[in-house]
């Protein structure tokens, strides 16, 4: 246990730098994306014939705040703020909270990707099973081409896809966003199922995406597995085969949970277009405009929640491994 | 239930690998006698078909191989080549069992041994779970190792030649009574070596086994077995009592094997190495002497017509062997 609470230590530390490095590098690149949208605005304004003293009064009201100080003087703030949460405010949502505009997307996002891609989990590895086993029947090859198709086919076109055909042409399925207006917020059958009905194309097409690469994945890490001697051992002690076969899957899906982790991780910033195609207001589309706006604070903050779940998820997936595989729980490895 | 060391019967077994070239045999038709309560040892070089051969006792040929022709009479279980599926599965562990290269991993890394031991008595419906641990640590014991730590470890927490001991204990702890070692010593230090072939000694003895060996070293054969059978390109050329075959070789290729040999008083260049290399399943020859691209005796019948194997009956029980030239030289 200590080996285990002593690793996790040392993630975090590792984790905590990181993350302020990311911060330090993403606050200067994105300020260094030219445009800036209070000079804009305030120019905007001396344009329609306001005084410019009148223009940064008006400007200043708009935004609720006018940043003034030296780049330096707004890193070191910036730093300061995050070591208490505080990411700042969005120029775009009237000055509200990056951390709480963050929250509201956040929950459109993480949602569906981890909803889609537990199901494709699931559902790519048991399937990587059987294409492995049947490897050289029909069933193997229909489950391995399956795989490979569903691979090569961009996200964004699967969830055109699937929109099109069940939302446009057989209309049995929402695409309009993620729950009915009509009905209140909150714990009651009609929200909750509104909610489910909504997130079945979303979370489809990050399932139907992911999957094919779970299944080629498993199929290759479970042959890799079958070709182990202590297989063969165990079929020569006369072992039964559900025991063996739950040999090999325990020793094929250990591979597989440090790709689950970062993908998990990674899927946060990468749904941008299928929150487009399904009008989830989630963090990719937050990203998408809060870089077309300029919103410096905004895009600082979502970029800081991608790492920060990056890091998370490695952490996790680590600790996890240390927890299934007793060879890593050893803490024998370099540099432990 | 106490069981009796078995007798085995391995008559014309042939056994054929699917290559892109066809069926090749990697054994073709092998007799050999184990004898209830001895220890026999296969001797051959890398691909003579020792471990193909090893793996026909336990009728566990892998695919793309499969034994096309003979039986395998094992006393108490009838030809296992005829044996399938759940009769096979509950053959293996129970009558037979089966012991891996110390090098190769034969436990599973994820669970403890003494987890596998709960899941191979399970395998074959142990009722007494408790008696099977008991079992096991006292075999270990025996063995010199702390049988409860041992039991609680994974496999990379054990040296090659604790595994070993494991790998031996998990072949008997079902009170199996023939044993198959395939290479028991390879990789492993020449002190663990020497502990580990006197273990297998006296375990046979004391339990009562019919035990076989397949190595390529000859001083291990020497060390503990009784009968010596030496395999070449699938077949086997030589057999008998290991103490007449190793002091009066009668097959070239045996000969060859102990000339081989480096011996520690005397000229290290005594040693002679045998000239060529041994066939692979696709350069052994269809007809003749598969021996007679390397054999000094070679005549003109060796090209075309496959020597029979000639038995008779030696000091300390029968020897066999099939060349030409031996048969010429002694019914001249």
């Amino acid at each position: 246990m200590t080996v285990i609470a002593r690793r996790l230590a040392g993630h975090l530390a590792r984790g905590i730098v990181m993350i302020l490095v990311v911060a330090t590098i993403s606050f200067f690149i994105v300020r260094s994306i030219p445009g800036d949208p209070v000079a804009a605005n305030v120019q905007k304004l001396i344009e329609q014939g306001m005084a410019p003293e009148a223009a940064e009064q008006a400007t200043r009201v708009l935004y609720g705040f006018q940043p003034s100080g030296s780049l330096w003087q707004q890193y070191t703030d910036y730093m300061a703020g995050l070591l208490t949460f505080d990411l700042g405010q969005s120029v775009t949502h009237a000055g509200a909270p990056v951390t709480q505009v963050l929250g509201e997307a956040a929950k459109w996002t993480v949602l569906p990707v981890l909803a889609g891609t537990l199901l494709s989990f699931l559902v790519g590895i048991i399937l990587g099973v059987y294409a492995a086993i049947k490897r050289t029947g029909k069933l193997g090859d229909i489950l391995a081409i399956s795989g490979s198709l569903l691979h090569g086919v961009p996200q964004y076109v699967l969830g055109l896809l699937l929109s099109a055909i069940f939302a446009t042409l057989i209309p049995i399925l929402p695409a309009d966003g993620p729950v009915d207006i009509l009905f209140e917020p909150g714990f009651n059958a009609g929200y909750i199922g509104s909610l489910a009905e909504h997130a079945v194309l979303p979370v489809l097409t990050y399932a139907l995406a992911a999957y094919g690469g779970w299944i080629l994945a498993m199929k290759s890490s479970v042959v890799t597995v079958l070709g182990d001697d202590f297989i063969l051992a165990a079929e020569l002690r006369g072992m039964r085969r559900s025991i063996i076969f739950r040999y090999i899957a325990r020793n094929a899906i250990l591979p597989l949970f440090t790709i689950l982790a970062l993908s998990l991780g990674l899927l946060l910033g990468g749904a941008v277009f299928i929150e487009r195609i399904f009008n989830y207001p989630g963090l990719g589309l937050l990203l998408l405009d809060s870089i077309t706006m300029r919103d410096y604070a905004l895009m600082s903050g979502a970029f800081l929640l991608i790492t920060a779940a990056i890091i998370v998820a490695n952490i996790l997936a680590d600790l996890f491994y240390s927890v299934i595989d007793p060879r890593v729980r050893g803490g024998e490895e370099v540099g432990a | 239930m106490t069981k009796t060391a078995p007798g085995v019967r391995i008559d014309g077994l042939t056994v054929v690998y699917k290559t892109p070239a066809g069926e090749l045999p990697a054994v073709r038709d092998v007799d050999l006698r184990l004898e209830p309560g001895t220890i026999t040892g296969i001797v051959g070089e890398s691909g003579s078909g020792k471990s193909t051969l090893a793996l026909s006792l336990l009728n566990a040929v892998q695919p793309p191989g499969r034994i096309s022709a003979g039986s395998v009479e094992i006393d108490g279980l009838g030809d296992v080549v005829g044996l399938r599926n759940e009769q096979l599965r509950k053959a293996r562990g129970k009558h037979i069992g089966y012991v891996f290269q110390a090098a190769q991993n034969s436990l599973n890394p994820l669970k403890t041994v003494g987890k596998q031991l709960l899941d191979l008595g399970r395998s074959h419906g142990v009722e007494d779970l408790r008696a099977l641990v008991r079992e096991a640590k006292e075999l270990l014991g025996r063995m010199g190792l702390d049988g409860a730590r041992v039991l609680d470890s994974h496999q990379h927490e054990l040296s090659g030649g604790m595994r070993q001991r494991v790998g031996i204990m998990l072949a008997l702890v079902l009170n199996a009574h023939l044993v198959v070692l395939d290479e028991p010593t390879t990789a492993l230090d020449m002190i663990t070596q020497a502990n580990i072939l006197k273990i297998v000694r006296e375990v046979h003895a004391e339990r009562g086994l019919t035990t076989l060996v397949i190595t390529h070293d000859i001083g291990v054969v020497a060390e503990v077995a009784d009968r010596l059978a030496v395999m070449y390109g699938g077949r086997l050329v030589e057999q008998g009592p290991t103490r007449e075959v190793l002091g009066a070789p009668r097959h070239p290729y045996t000969k060859g094997l102990i000339r081989a040999i480096p011996r520690l008083v005397g000229d290290i260049d005594e040693a002679q190495a045998l000239p060529g290399r041994p066939p692979t399943l696709a350069t052994v020859p269809a007809e003749g002497c598969v021996f007679r691209e390397r054999c000094p005796l070679r005549m003109d019948v060796c090209d075309t017509v496959d020597p029979d194997v000639r038995a008779d009956t030696g000091a300390d029980g029968p020897r066999a062997v099939a060349c030409h030239a031996v048969t010429v030289k002694e019914h001249a």
